[in-house]
């Protein structure tokens, strides 16, 4: 606070703002989730002109300006193209509470995929248990428990022996 | 360019952690004023005003509405423009087209944000997709978190060449006195700050800040008419990635990414073969150190995986041969909403020679300037001295 | 397309939950304190237009002076009515619950108005160019509503 603010009172006012949203998952979307939600698996969609397999699932290739037309299933494992162990507690809007720290996430890339998924690793947050480029596979929760989210994910393992 | 479009005047506030001494049309206002000042130039002959900030950040809408009397827009036409991390530099494209087109003499182009008074981690999950990776709630740090991660992995960078860029940002920055973090740092400071995401650390990330940026683009006829060195805008590209597809952060992906692709339309544009020769200062958009170093390599600086050594052999150092963010860049200041404005307008006081201590010590006839917004898009900008350049 | 045979509507609830905090400057300051410790509401004078601005500024939008406090003037207590009209309906961020009257008023020496609660009065009897005055709430905490609504004269 610079010298003159001290003789002033500054006033300030908080204000909270809560608002709800209720997103539609559209057709494609709808897929990918309900894959998950009722048979564990994961499905991407493939472009016929440039042949991208990708994650969500959209029903225009952004490169090409065409119609995805071709469902692909996916992995269930992947590759850590990068990860990261977080060490703040941030938020998860969509549940209001942080997760807790430290915990290590990262980005696969599903068998299959040319997109990407980001999620929790099953990995002490070390950073000499996690390497770029190792495989690891998915680990769902059990099929009564799945809602149709990407939370249907409890996290990815590492594959052992690698 | 369909008419060619200078840089008459600007301004900016002391970038500061706090600001309660002003409200936000107060603080914008401040950056205005300096503007005017610089272009001598009085309100009323501004035709239209062009104003932006990251949507809802302070926590209230329409701020081209309610900022009217501050921004000097009342009643005049003009936009506001939101666009992410980009704003500052998006505004300034949207000032050339208004002159550029024909419509518009004289424009008002005005960046800010009053980050202590929204909750930028709250609205910036926004940006991630509900159903696909909110969740996370990795938020930026996290994002280049994982780029750290890939870059490491993928070319051999140490943590000890992100803290170099963490010194080289924070030491330019003592040179400027407007920034934010102007902090007499070490590597070894670095590398002991408190770590956030492996591998960035508190000292890798940038701050928040509070703080404005407004700049006054003109016509040709006005711009030698009014002003004694105006800075040319040469030309202005802008580059989106797939939404969600965050292929950034996978430095070894080959697929025509939006900072590449936007620097080498803007480089065919202007005849460019090599640009550490064409250019001969660079204020790049660099939320991390990171992210500075995959800049180097997309702008053509160095070849693939080769950014960290420029930053080891102090090519890109204020008095190097390429110097990068002389100004001490977003690792310095990040009022968001203003931060790829200062770019530009850093990038123009070099050229002008008007940058005082933080004034790179060669000539300086051509800059490039670049933005960066999640989800992934970029505005490069090219400005020069003179036509001829 | 095996998509199109399943219409299963699909949608998923969120909240986002943003905090934020305005900062009111100095002038807003004075503004704000002086109706919390005072009772008293400040406008702010620009004298090249001869206006007087609620709620108070930096910068007349018109002319583009710079006002300090030092242009600051009572405005007020006492006020017209220029427009009204009844909230019937509900929704989450309303302050108040309905039904209840919001009023655009001219506080006596501004030339700008403000809005705010018409209270202690039936909508009938509400009317275009009635007088008003606030009443003030207690205790008060430094914002619009350390005045608690505005009463009929």
């Amino acid at each position: 606070m610079r010298p003159e603010d001290r003789k002033q009172e500054l006033i300030d006012i908080p204000m909270t703002v809560d608002v709800p949203y209720r997103f539609a998952a559209g057709k494609y979307m709808t897929k990918f989730l309900v894959e998950l939600r009722d048979n564990g698996k994961f499905y991407g969609i493939r472009c016929p002109v440039c042949k991208r397999v990708q994650m969500p699932p959209r029903i225009v290739c952004a490169a090409c300006h065409v119609k995805n037309t071709e469902w692909v299933e996916l992995g269930p494992e992947g590759t850590l193209v990068g990860f990261t162990i977080m060490y703040l507690p941030l938020t998860d809007p969509t549940t209001g509470k942080p997760h807790e720290p430290p915990f290590s996430y990262g980005s696969v890339r599903l068998d299959g995929s040319d997109s990407v998924l980001d999620h929790f690793l099953n990995i002490e947050p070390e950073v000499e248990k996690i390497k770029v480029g190792m495989r690891v596979k998915a680990v769902l929760r059990s099929p009564e428990q799945r809602v149709g989210d990407l939370s249907d994910i409890l996290y990815f393992d590492p594959i052992p022996h690698q | 360019m369909k008419r060619n479009v200078a840089i008459i005047g600007g301004g900016q506030t002391y970038h500061a952690a706090r600001r309660h001494d002003v409200n936000q049309v107060e603080m914008v206002n401040e950056a205005v004023r300096s503007a005017l000042e610089d272009a001598k130039m009085a309100i009323d002959e501004i035709d239209t005003v062009l104003i932006g900030n990251m949507e809802f950040f302070e926590g209230t809408h329409l701020t081209d509405c309610w900022l009217v009397d501050g921004s000097g827009a009342y009643g005049k036409p003009g936009l506001k423009i939101t666009t992410g991390g980009t704003v500052g530099a998006t505004i300034v494209c949207g000032g050339v087209h208004h002159v550029a087109s024909g419509l518009f003499d004289k424009v008002l182009c005005i960046g800010f944000e009053k980050q202590e008074e929204g909750d930028t981690g709250a609205i910036l999950s926004g940006v991630a997709h509900p159903l696909y990776g909110r969740s996370m709630a990795g938020a930026a740090v996290g994002y280049f978190a994982m780029m750290g991660t890939s870059y490491m992995a993928a070319w051999g960078a140490k943590e000890v060449h992100s803290a170099m860029v963490a010194v080289k940002a924070r030491q330019n920055a003592r040179k400027n006195k407007y920034a934010h973090l102007k902090l007499d740092i070490t590597v070894e400071d670095a590398l002991n700050s408190r770590m956030l995401a492996y591998p960035i650390r508190m000292l890798d990330m940038c701050p928040a800040s509070n703080g404005a940026c407004a700049m006054i683009l003109a016509d040709e006829k006005t711009a030698k008419d009014r002003c004694a060195n105006p800075v040319w805008i040469r030309a202005m590209d802008t580059a989106h990635n797939e939404q969600f597809e965050l292929d950034w952060r996978d430095v070894t992906t080959k697929k025509p990414i939006f900072s590449r692709t936007s620097s080498a339309r803007i480089y065919k544009q202007l005849g460019v073969n090599k640009p550490v020769d064409y250019f001969d200062v660079f204020e790049i958009y660099e939320p991390a150190t990171w992210a500075e170093m995959v800049w180097y390599e997309d702008l053509g600086l160095c070849g693939p995986g080769e950014g960290f050594r420029l930053i080891e052999e102090k090519r890109t150092e204020i008095d190097g041969s390429i110097p990068v963010n002389p100004s001490g860049g977003v690792l310095s200041t990040n009022c968001i909403g203003a931060s790829a404005m200062l770019r530009v307008w850093e990038a123009a006081l070099q050229i002008r020679g008007d940058a005082g201590d933080h004034q790179v010590p060669k000539e300086v006839r051509r800059a490039l300037t670049t933005a960066y917004g999640g989800t992934n898009w970029t505005v490069i900008t090219a400005l020069s001295r003179s036509l001829d350049d | 397309m095996p998509e199109d045979r399943d219409s299963e509507v699909f949608e998923v609830d969120q909240h986002i939950v943003a905090h934020s905090r305005y900062y009111a400057g100095r002038m807003g300051s004075r503004f704000y304190v002086t109706l919390r410790d005072e009772k008293r509401i400040m406008g702010t004078r620009c004298a090249k237009c001869d206006r007087v601005f609620w709620p108070p500024r930096s910068t007349c939008g018109r002319c583009f002076s710079q006002l300090s406090e030092n242009e600051m003037v009572e405005i007020g207590p006492n006020g017209t009515v220029e427009t009204f009209a009844l909230v019937t309906y509900s929704e989450p961020v309303h302050p108040r619950q309905p039904p209840f009257i919001y009023g655009i008023i001219r506080l006596d020496g501004a030339d700008t108005s403000i809005v705010h609660f018409i209270d202690e009065v039936d909508f009938e009897n509400v009317a275009i160019g009635m007088r008003v005055r606030p009443v003030f709430a207690e205790p008060r905490h430094g914002n619009i509503l350390d005045i608690a609504h505005f009463r009929p004269v």
